[in-house]
């Protein structure tokens, strides 16, 4: 690596990668680490590791054509499965959302449903929504971090599962929040539709509970087919 | 059956398992089994507990979720005994049963749990007073996708164990599907994947029986792992509990053990005896509920079969 280049202290041990504070050029940035996982062998680990590196990249760099907050991506190391990415100061949505008061809970989740509109619109699939991944800066800005998961999709079942995956989280971690934040996400998320996709939107968000009743253990009342 | 106090020493387990002659498990029969096997079976536990019926204070029985059939055949056991001995019945959620013998015998205090069987694939943690489901199969569970392709490949009832021989006698992975979404699993492509190769003019030749048993536990258990990991890092657990009946496969043990140390998170496998179903844990958990709740009316033991974990409030953790 170059001098210019300096990896200065870990600062978020995750499930799946390392977060590393650092500079680059002059600039604040993380370092993205995907950690070898030592449960797996070898090769599924590699290739998981190498894809979802890529895929992520990709995804941060396309998504940011559409105006929305991401991390601008600097560097990409496959290899290493690395990505360097500017560094955004901020909360986790998780850590300070039982603090806020109802009328900023209700303006993020607005937010946060228009900007998931936004990328269903254009044909992405985030694929793992949570309370972890987005990020508020200072000025209230709404970051959207964590692209490994992220596909290209532009069907309804992709996009309701989308939701029903962040609906999930904001049960069982959120509990008491759940109802008020996830009407006001599903109003974000109506109005960031475009006018001549209404429909679209709406099959989206009346598919979420067929995803549901899918799962395991739905009264047969409640099932879609 | 099984039969324990309220101080949660145990007295018996008995388990009266259905063995098909040939492919899996008809509803129809096991539930002519069960019909068969209850008075047997609750003399058996008796005598192994040394009591006699009389002895008895308290009767639980799974309530969700399951096969109707073989549910009931439990509720209607159940509601018989409490009626003849005018004891106090109790209606338990069979996943929770299993959370619950598995904090008892491993004594653990708030575990995030990964339970793998033929019926579930579930991860959970107590949080605001339900066990929560942070991931579960969006489709088959594990131990049902292992058991399918077992017979496929002309094994016997149940495969898990045979599946598990073969795969420690391979290292040659082939490449199957790994999906993942967010904290859920899908396991119905991975089956069709590995039913394919099996089917496929290279079986035998390019592989075998072994490389395939070998990558389809790999790639379902990693999976299995990651979104355990993910569910860990979520919820900051210091504890991990696997269970079910697949938690008998020393590769998984291996796998979530791994995992659970990165975190620093105390790992326990809860022993074969009680971890696959039996009626032991109905039991432990019906007297938890009872201590808190009391008993059920007749009228509240009807069967759930599609009852789901989380919608069950834990009065006696909370």
């Amino acid at each position: 690596m170059n001098s210019e280049i300096k990896k200065e202290k870990l600062i978020r041990k995750g499930a799946e990668a390392s977060l590393y504070y650092g500079h680059w050029f002059d600039k604040e940035v993380i370092f993205k680490y995907r950690i070898p996982k030592k449960y797996r062998i070898e090769e599924l680990d590699k290739n998981i590791r190498s894809i979802r590196t890529l895929n992520e990249a990709r995804a941060l760099i396309k998504v940011k054509k559409y105006g929305i907050n991401v991390p601008q991506v600097f560097e990409i190391d496959s290899g290493h499965s690395t990505i360097v990415m500017k560094y955004i100061p901020g909360h986790k949505l998780k850590d300070i959302l039982s603090d806020l008061s109802q009328k900023k809970k209700e303006k993020i989740f607005l937010e946060i449903g228009r900007i998931i509109s936004l990328l269903h619109q254009n044909g992405h699939i985030h694929g793992d929504i949570t309370t972890s991944n987005i990020l508020i800066t200072e000025k209230e800005k709404i970051f959207l971090i964590d692209f490994g998961l992220h596909e290209y999709s532009d069907t309804t079942e992709d996009k309701s599962v989308d939701l029903h995956l962040f609906k999930r989280v904001l049960i069982s971690s959120h509990g008491k929040d759940f109802k008020f934040c996830f009407s006001k996400f599903l109003e974000g998320y109506r109005g960031g539709y475009e006018k001549d996709r209404k429909d679209e939107c709406e099959d989206i968000i009346r598919n979420i509970s067929a995803v549901e009743t899918r799962g395991r253990y739905v009264k047969k009342e409640d099932r879609f087919y | 059956m099984g039969i324990i106090d309220f101080e949660g020493n145990v007295y018996s387990i008995i388990n009266d398992t259905f063995v098909p002659e040939e492919g899996g498990l008809h509803p129809v029969m096991v539930k002519e089994q069960h019909l068969s096997n209850f008075k047997n079976t609750i003399q058996k536990a008796l005598s192994q507990a040394e009591l006699s019926i009389k002895d008895i204070d308290l009767i639980a029985f799974s309530q969700s979720p399951g096969l109707g059939h073989c549910l009931k055949i439990g509720a209607m056991v159940a509601r018989m005994l409490s009626q003849l001995l005018n004891i106090p019945i109790v209606a338990v959620n069979h996943c929770i049963g299993h959370i619950e013998i598995g904090r008892l015998m491993c004594n653990i205090e708030d575990p995030l749990t990964l339970y793998v069987s033929g019926g579930n694939t579930i991860v959970s943690a107590f949080e605001s007073a339900r066990y929560q489901i942070f991931g579960e199969t969006l489709d088959i569970p594990i131990g049902n996708m292992i058991d399918m392709f077992a017979r496929d490949a002309g094994l016997a009832h149940p495969g898990g164990p045979k599946i598990e021989k073969l795969a420690s006698r391979s290292k040659n992975y082939i490449p199957l599907p790994y999906v993942v979404k967010g904290m859920d699993l899908s396991f119905s492509g991975l089956y069709t994947a590995a039913k394919y190769l099996l089917e496929s003019e290279d079986f035998g030749q390019k592989y075998k029986l072994n490389d395939l048993a070998y990558s389809l536990q790999e790639n379902a258990f990693a999976m299995l792992t990651e979104v355990t990991e993910r569910a860990l890092a979520h919820t900051e657990k210091r504890e991990v509990l696997l269970t079910g009946g697949v938690a008998a496969n020393k590769r998984l043990q291996t796998m979530i053990e791994y995992i659970s140390k990165e975190h620093n998170a105390r790992f326990e496998v809860v022993p074969l005896k009680y971890a696959g179903d039996n009626g032991l844990m109905i039991a432990w958990a019906g007297i938890l509920r009872y201590q808190t709740e009391g008993g059920h009316d007749i009228s509240e033991t009807q069967i759930k079969p599609k009852e789901r974990m989380d919608n069950i409030s834990i009065p006696w953790r909370s």
